[in-house]
């Protein structure tokens, strides 16, 4: 074996303990501490991305040496090292463009506390991605939850604790679910270790015994992770958590956090029932019109909302709609779309969270639609930012979402009973998406009358404009050169099977 | 690197000008900026000319996805709507040096105009849908700061409005796009279509419910009945000389559109009698006659002139609609003269608001003492708007006409013409009384409490040449129609 097959294990390790370490340290060097680890896991996630591309094969990694199905299992394929690095970039991105809200909303003191939890996130992110045992994931699922509950309450202004215990009870009912079909399922197969589990039950299926209690099984894993992923119609708790908390949880809760669990479930999906198996079991369906309605009632909530960032929030409903209507599609390009869409909406939407606190804070910190009037030419960048994060949303060509909308398209196309309802779902959502962003597009750029608000400029936050400035250039990369990332993410499934 | 690079020329040079003057700080001066706007229109404007004699073939700029490359080509249409593209829009620009002193945001107006110079010579050249439909959007983006240009709360809701219908026809595009790349080999503008009939395999009409879609979509942006209300409300708001190039080029740019999906992608011969066919043509004919009756109730002249282009438009959308290459002759022939003429009255309009602040159709007594050359031309461009000989509208208006009677279409074929006709006796009626009034406002004016108010050359000029190759084209139609001909197939 590779050293380079250590990579996968030292990552979460180091993440992990960097959080440890942390919570010693004084805030200015826990920041340090934090950027480096997260530089480091990127690159280190890169080289292994290089490694089983060109090995084109996944491997195992066995934790102590202890052999399946005792020991605890890693595994590395081409789709999770691309999504390892591709957290890691928008997760320092995130850090950075919110570093000086940071400093001014967060208490001295609890600086350190702040960079324990994004290293926890970010080690719970990676052993979500790399895990092969269901028992790990339910851990790490937990450390998750803790952690993001952290990231929503650290700013402490009263709607942010509301929203952080509607988020801790939300999150836990779904980790509950997801605890009993673990358990369940370790009552069917004997067994946590996920290519275990689909050997057991692919003989359970051809025995015709526990039928039943599978698709039972099935129903509370998915259940569980929709609600952690705030699949409507269990979003409530999702537009406080990311409307008030700082404004890093905030783009990392969305982009990241969530992403993470729909990522498990993709590879419980394929790695643990079998995505034949997922396939003929109506839970597809049901993932599909939940799909459909989110795309557009998260929009109609966005359309009706006049506080921005709550905007943002309810638009995050819809996109992750998106996600499930292509998951619930079966077919494995509309995978291919879903998981596009997952590095796309992360892309962009973190963008829009970013770009949109320095419209607010170019406002007079309000966050009320009618009083950004010109704030994009207060300040300059995070107008752009915004504009770009918007016409990705809605899909114009040249930006991500395009080509994740066209993914989802073709992937309808291929899908006979299905294909109506998602064209004119993806239409309509299509519309109200340009509805509320182009609208605020507009206002931003409509010269205020009366302009008490002060200009910001751009020498005063430096790195902010940096953050604003590579997410832009993410963006249009994914929505410009989007083949070798959709080759990678379909011989990354090609590894699942 | 082959020969064909040239193509990129005018794509890339206005945009990169329109990019500095809008992120240069340095150009602070009016005669900076002015400079550098004039640069980058005419160095387009020669570099669109050195393509079109040029042999130009094919150029592929990147590769979207695998089977998705994002090409420019050369073919006859392209060079027929880029030559008028690029005329216009550069006598557009030199119109508003002139025009835009009066408003603020110059720079602002400049940075776009050269942009979307940039791509709408782009649509022109563009070799298959994906790449029609990209550079599409980005018209449609690029163009909303026109319209809203004045910033006052009308004008940023009808830039809305322009935006959201444009959205809704592109997405009805983009909708067809999926399907018809399922249905054939390839997106790339074939004459006679690209459908693969062993794909298509009995599912006609779901295809032709696609092709109506995307005729529908593309028709948004033409001003065709029943999404053309955007049109009435943006014309109006936008600053003058951008009124006039949305009215003569970017809603040409919707029938650029609908030539290549129907020509170039499904073909003729595949919509052909069908149900498809008879209802576009009864909603362009609709348009026309609806376009005509709005246009001649309106009180507001830029709103008069906007009515007007949706009707006019429709004429274009009908000749494309009955499927005969002599029609088709006829909607290309339009498609030039509409957009010198309506440019021109637009130009006239936006004159005559810079000079003495009037905006209404009654207010226009005695215009013609006051600035007697500009009066002269709308006087001219009314003509050929009509379609009264020898102007330009009668040549393209007599082809539609014949093309119509010669198609076989049922009962379309005779009720044409006579829309056609009664329309254009409704245009007759609804510029004619402006003509007559300007030139005499009757006895309470007395003759000589006019003052000589003419605009001054910078807005003369594009006027008057613009007046000058609508007539022209009347009487060298015969040089023109053979090259529209081929081009037509």
């Amino acid at each position: 074996m590779d050293f380079v097959c250590n990579i996968p294990f030292i990552s979460i390790l180091l993440s992990l303990f960097s959080g440890t370490i942390c919570s010693v340290l004084p805030g200015r060097a826990a920041k340090w501490v934090n950027t480096a680890v997260i530089v480091s896991v990127g690159i280190m996630s890169a080289i292994l991305l290089v490694y089983v591309n060109g090995t084109q094969e996944s491997f195992v990694y066995m934790m102590g040496h202890f052999p399946a199905p005792w020991g605890n299992e890693i595994r590395a394929g081409v789709l999770e090292a691309g999504m390892a690095l591709f957290f890691c970039m928008i997760m320092l991105l995130c850090m950075w463009g919110g570093r000086k809200k940071l400093d001014e909303e967060v208490e001295e003191s609890k600086h350190n506390l702040y960079y324990i939890l994004v290293n926890l996130i970010l080690s719970s992110l990676l052993a979500l991605i790399y895990t092969n045992d269901l028992f790990t994931a339910y851990v790490f699922v937990e450390i998750n939850t803790i952690a993001a509950c952290g990231l929503i309450m650290i700013r402490q202004i009263g709607r942010t604790l509301e929203a952080a215990v509607r988020y801790m009870i939300m999150s836990l009912v779904g980790s509950g679910l997801l605890l009993i079909g673990i358990c369940m399922l370790y009552d069917l197969t004997g067994h946590l270790l996920m290519s275990n589990i689909q050997e057991a039950v692919a003989q359970i299926l051809e025995e015709g015994t526990y039928t039943v209690p599978l698709v039972i099984t099935m129903a509370l894993m998915v259940t569980g992770l929709a609600i952690k992923s705030a699949l409507f119609p269990f979003h409530a708790w999702l537009p406080d958590a990311y409307g008030y908390s700082t404004i890093s949880s905030a783009a990392i809760l969305s982009s990241l956090v969530s992403k993470g669990y729909i990522f498990l479930l993709i590879k419980i999906i394929y790695r643990v029932f079998g995505f034949s198996v997922f396939h003929d079991s109506h839970i597809i369906n049901v993932l599909f019109v939940f799909g459909l309605a989110a795309m557009i009632f998260g929009s109609l909530s966005a359309i009706k909302e006049s506080d921005i960032r709550r905007m943002i929030a309810f638009s995050s409903v819809a996109q992750i709609g998106y996600i499930y209507m292509g998951i619930g599609l079966g077919t494995k390009v509309g995978m291919i779309a879903s998981i596009y869409h997952i590095i796309g909406h992360a892309a962009g939407k973190a963008l829009l969270f970013i770009a949109v606190i320095g419209l607010t804070d170019a406002s007079g910190f309000s966050r009320s639609f009618f009083d950004l009037d010109g704030a994009a030419y207060r300040n300059k960048i995070a107008g752009i930012g915004f504009t770009v994060g918007a016409l990705s949303m809605v899909g114009v060509p040249m930006f991500a979402g395009f080509v994740s909308k066209l993914l989802f398209a073709q992937a309808a196309v291929n899908n006979v009973g299905k294909l109506m309802p998602t064209m004119i779902v993806l239409a309509v959502s299509t519309i109200l998406n340009a509805i509320y962003f182009m609208k605020t597009v507009i206002r931003i750029y409509t010269p205020a009358e009366n302009t008490e608000f002060a200009v910001i400029p751009l020498k005063r936050e430096k790195l902010y404009g940096v953050a604003v400035v590579l997410f832009v250039i993410l963006n249009i990369t994914l929505g410009m050169l989007s083949q070798p990332v959709v080759d990678m993410i379909r011989s990354g499934l090609e590894m699942f099977a | 690197m082959n020969e064909s690079v040239i193509l990129m020329f005018p794509i890339v040079l206005p945009v990169l000008f329109g990019g500095a003057i809008l992120c240069v700080p340095r150009i602070r001066s009016r005669s900076a900026l002015l400079c550098a706007a004039g640069a980058g229109l005419i160095l387009t404007a020669l570099s669109v000319l050195a393509v079109l004699l040029g042999n130009a073939d094919t150029y592929t700029l990147f590769y979207l996805t695998k089977s998705l490359p994002v090409y420019f080509r050369l073919d006859g249409i392209g060079r027929l709507f880029a030559a008028v593209m690029a005329l216009v829009w550069l006598l557009g620009g030199v119109y508003s040096f002139s025009y835009m002193k009066h408003e603020k945001e110059e720079k602002r107006y400049f940075g776009f105009y050269l942009i979307v110079y940039g791509i709408i010579l782009a649509l022109a050249f563009s070799g298959n849908i994906i790449t029609f439909y990209l550079f599409y959007e980005l018209m449609t983006l690029f163009s909303v700061p026109l319209v809203l240009h004045k910033g006052t709360r009308e004008a940023v809701m009808a830039g809305l409005k322009y935006l959201l219908y444009s959205l809704c026809g592109a997405y009805l595009v983009l909708f067809g796009i999926y399907f018809l790349f399922r249905f054939s080999n390839t997106l790339s503008f074939t004459w006679g279509g690209v459908l693969n009939q062993e794909l298509i395999g009995g599912r006609e009409p779901f295809l032709l419910f696609t092709a109506f879609l995307m005729i529908l979509g593309f028709g948004v942006k033409a001003g065709m009945f029943p999404l053309h209300s955007w049109l009435a409300t943006a014309h109006p708001e936008a600053p003058g000389p951008a009124s006039a190039v949305l009215s003569g080029i970017i809603v040409k740019c919707g029938v650029l559109g609908v030539i290549r999906t129907v020509y170039y992608l499904f073909g003729a011969e595949f919509l052909r009698g069908s149900w498809v066919q008879t209802v576009w043509i009864a909603l362009t004919l609709f348009t026309v006659f609806m376009g005509s009756m709005l246009a001649y109730r309106e009180k507001l002249l830029k709103k008069r002139l906007a009515y007007s282009t949706v009707s006019q438009i429709s004429y274009i959308l009908f000749g494309l609609s009955v499927l005969d290459g002599t029609a088709m002759t006829g909607a290309l022939l339009h498609v030039i003269c509409h957009a010198f003429v309506k440019c021109a009255l637009f130009l006239c309009a936006g004159a005559i608001i810079c000079k003495t602040g009037r905006t209404r159709v009654d207010e226009l007594k005695g215009i013609g003492k006051e600035m007697p050359v500009m009066m002269w031309c709308f006087t001219l461009c009314s003509l050929a708007l009509i379609g009264i000989p020898p102007t330009g509208g009668f040549v393209s208006k007599w082809y539609l006409a014949v093309g119509a009677l010669k198609s076989a279409v049922p009962v379309f074929s005779w009720l044409g013409p006579v829309v056609l006709l009664v329309s254009a006796l409704l245009t007759a009626g609804y510029l004619l009384p402006i003509v007559s009034d300007a030139f005499f406002p009757g006895a309470e004016y007395e003759s000589g409490s006019f003052e000589k108010k003419e605009a001054d050359p910078y807005m003369l000029l594009p006027i008057v040449i613009l007046t000058a190759l609508a007539v022209a084209m009347g009487v060298l139609s015969a040089q023109i129609v053979p090259f529209l001909q081929t081009a037509a197939g």
